[in-house]
């Protein structure tokens, strides 16, 4: 008995401690993007993202400890003359560059391939944007929530000779903080 | 995880065997009921079923074997003035409930429970989460005639994900049937 004294004011105390695993839970951020224009790989505009914008992130930060969902959501047009498999990359850093190859070479890859049919429109829903995300990706953006929570994402073209635009593109992430 | 089952089980069985000379007794129930996530935006209410074999090896204590299986509903945010929906989880586990007083038997009976298992979350677009889970609640105990008793149940079944976790409070009603003795 006198152990049990001692053992379940600890319990709970632990339990109940802010950030723990059962004062936990999964709360939805979301951004809302630009409207974004790849007219070439060599016209291409990054979005800077700063976190610290949305309350619910600021609120959380400090009992962030995972990123558990994210989703690029919006209409992809494809204005080019072929197929084009859509990229999004991230710098961690707040960058302007404007061509592929830089942002590949300096960038990481977040979340895609994402096929647009040549002269067609199509929209992504939450599924099938979440599977599309990189591992690489996940842990990047973890790391840069955890972070300053300022970065910049470019959507490119995987390959080719494209043009593309995005209309009414979200970034949803599901953050795992503690409450 | 696998381990502390087994270690669990092991448990169980000893102890079974120190208590061979009691009366044991055995049933086995279903069960079903809603299944609410608990501050998770990204998932909504589903329900959730499952079976239970309640063996009562000392007076008041009561173990109970467990499988559940729950369906939970689709995440819907509206963005942009475009709703958008995130696939519900599929919930499935087993594990083992640990009851204290008398759970089934003629009359009726409150008692707190407590449990540990392996439950298996799993949707669309996201690595499966396979983790321990815990149990926590309460339940009612109806028996209406000898051997049948109503279970009614509120508990927080929460599947450890890291420094977080997963939590479901899940409101169940079933029915068990005494076996032994």
């Amino acid at each position: 008995m006198k152990s049990l004294r001692i053992i379940l004011p600890a319990l709970a105390l632990l339990l109940l401690t802010p950030g723990c695993i059962l004062t936990s839970g999964q709360i939805m951020i979301n951004f809302d993007l630009p409207d974004v224009d790849a007219t070439s790989p060599t016209g291409l505009t990054g979005q800077q993202i700063d976190l610290n914008t949305e309350s619910d992130y600021k609120d959380h930060k400090d009992q962030l400890k995972d990123i558990v969902d994210f989703a690029v959501l919006g209409t992809f047009n494809n204005t080019g003359g072929e197929d084009v498999d859509v990229e999004v990359y991230m710098t961690r850093d707040l960058t302007t560059y404007t061509d592929e190859t830089t942002v590949k070479t300096n960038g990481i890859l977040l979340w895609g391939p994402f096929k647009v049919p040549v002269s067609g429109s199509k929209s992504i829903d939450w599924d099938g944007s979440a599977a599309l995300f990189s591992a690489a990706g996940k842990k990047a953006i973890l790391d840069e929530a955890k972070g300053d929570g300022s970065f910049t994402l470019y959507v490119v073209g995987k390959a080719g000779t494209y043009a593309f635009n995005v209309k009414d593109g979200i970034l949803a992430l599901v953050i795992d903080v503690g409450i | 995880m696998k381990r502390t089952l087994a270690f669990t089980m092991i448990g169980l069985a000893l102890a079974a065997g120190a208590a061979s000379a009691a009366p044991i007794g055995v049933g086995v129930g279903a069960y079903g009921g809603v299944s609410y996530p608990i501050v998770q935006d990204d998932v909504s209410s589903g329900s959730v079923f499952g079976i239970r074999v309640p063996v009562k090896l000392i007076p008041l204590v009561t173990v109970e074997p467990y499988y559940l299986s729950s369906a939970l509903g689709d995440g819907e945010v509206t963005l942009g003035g475009v709703k958008y929906t995130r696939a519900g989880f599929d919930n499935k586990g087993f594990g083992l409930n640990a009851m204290l007083g008398q759970v089934t038997g003629m009359g009726f009976h409150f008692y707190p429970l407590v449990g540990v298992g392996s439950h298996k979350l799993t949707r669309s677009g996201t690595p499966d989460i396979k983790e321990t889970a815990y149990n926590f609640g309460l339940g009612f105990g109806i028996g209406p005639a000898p051997k049948i008793s109503i279970q009614v149940r509120g508990e927080l079944n929460m599947v450890v994900t890291g420094d977080t976790s997963r939590k479901f409070a899940n409101a169940t009603a079933g029915l068990t049937y005494d076996l032994l003795p």
